[in-house]
């Protein structure tokens, strides 16, 4: 079956438990997107959504640090102060995707038992579309060095897609990670607003594929660590023209959210 | 690279970096901290110089100990949702 979704999504905590600190207008603009998602992947009636998010130092501690992982457990929860999340795993993708990737000599790390971070709740918390369908968590490391390459990013993306084409479930892909931001850094007041609008021109143009291209150190000067994420699904959907549905940069963080049609 | 956000956590730091994973991520933890953060700290093998940068939670100084700026940050969120439950809007 194709894919019949592709998103590229923020996850800040602050978009859920908005702090004094954030303009309330701008979180509803945000929130307004993300209610446009959740209806685009209604109408796209997945089986299945893959995420592929960035942990933020919450399945994997320091115990484990892996470049690349796959959930494949029956399901997964997560906690945030007041919320609390559990989550059902399609297990048969999330197996085949894990069998099929180390075939693919893409060495993936795998889980069955892991707190589901953020990155991932935050998104589908708005999003997830009616009825209710499973995730295959998928997990890139972007916070703690050394940090997988873009190109190797955008290859298990490409691989990712021939596992997922092959495959009898409708399958909707999401991104999860934010453009600029530097949390904990002195940076953290100054997103670098005019790298990320730079990136989405050339997202809209069709030209996913020079994210390949960039370095870990220009990511992590331009804030873009968790690009990895969106570099992956690029490698998975291709260069085809990217649809900016918000770019809301906050004093501290570009919120955004793209989609690309899928359709092959 | 002196310039660069999020640097490889250094082995030395482990301890503080498991003090602050643990606040951010462990909510009996944070909860036992926000209460008692001395008897918390005595749970992580902490050295004095990383339980004085605790107390006074100063970004700067708990970054050149070794902390991931990353876990800083969100340990700093998670006791400011644990003493200040009202000052945020839950969605």
């Amino acid at each position: 079956m194709p894919v019949v979704a592709a998103v590229a999504c923020p996850h800040t905590p602050q978009l859920l438990i908005r702090p004094e600190t954030e303009d309330r207008e701008l979180v509803l603009r945000v929130h307004a997107a993300y209610a446009n998602v959740k209806q685009m992947l209604t109408q796209a009636r997945p089986d299945v959504i893959c995420v592929i998010g960035g942990d933020h130092v919450e399945g994997f501690f320091l115990n484990a640090v892996p470049a690349f992982a796959v959930y494949a457990g029956e399901r997964i929860s997560g906690k945030f102060g007041r919320y609390d999340y559990t989550l059902p795993v399609h297990e048969p993708l999330a197996r085949a995707i894990l069998e099929e990737g180390i075939g693919r000599e893409f060495d993936l790390t795998y889980s069955q038992d892991l707190r589901l971070d953020y990155a991932f709740y935050v998104p589908l918390h708005f999003t997830m579309p009616e009825p209710r369908v499973p995730i295959v968590p998928l997990y890139v490391n972007v916070y703690l060095p050394p940090q997988p390459t873009p190109r190797r990013c955008y290859a298990w993306g490409r691989a990712l897609r021939e596992i997922l084409d092959a495959r009898p479930e409708r399958v909707a892909l999401m991104a999860s990670g934010g453009m600029s931001h530097y949390p904990g850094t002195d940076r953290y007041a100054s997103p670098d607003v005019d790298w990320d609008r730079q990136m989405l021109a050339t997202l809209t143009a069709g030209r996913g594929a020079e994210t390949a291209r960039l370095t870990g150190e220009e990511l992590d000067k331009a804030g873009n660590v968790e690009l990895r994420t969106w570099i992956t699904l690029l490698g998975a959907v291709g260069d085809v023209r990217a649809e900016v549905l918000c770019y809301e940069p906050s004093w501290h963080h570009g919120n955004a959210m793209v989609s690309w049609p899928v359709a092959r | 690279m002196s310039d660069e956000h999020y640097f490889f956590p250094p082995a030395r730091a482990y301890p503080l970096n498991q003090c602050l994973f643990r606040i951010k991520s462990d909510p009996a933890f944070v909860a036992r901290y926000a209460k008692d953060r001395e008897a918390a700290m005595d749970e992580v093998a902490l050295d004095a110089e990383a339980r004085a940068a605790l107390r006074d939670f100063e970004r700067d100084r708990l970054v050149a100990l070794g902390a991931h700026p990353y876990l800083v940050f969100m340990a700093g969120l998670r006791l400011k949702m644990e003493s200040q439950p009202a000052s945020f809007e839950y969605f």
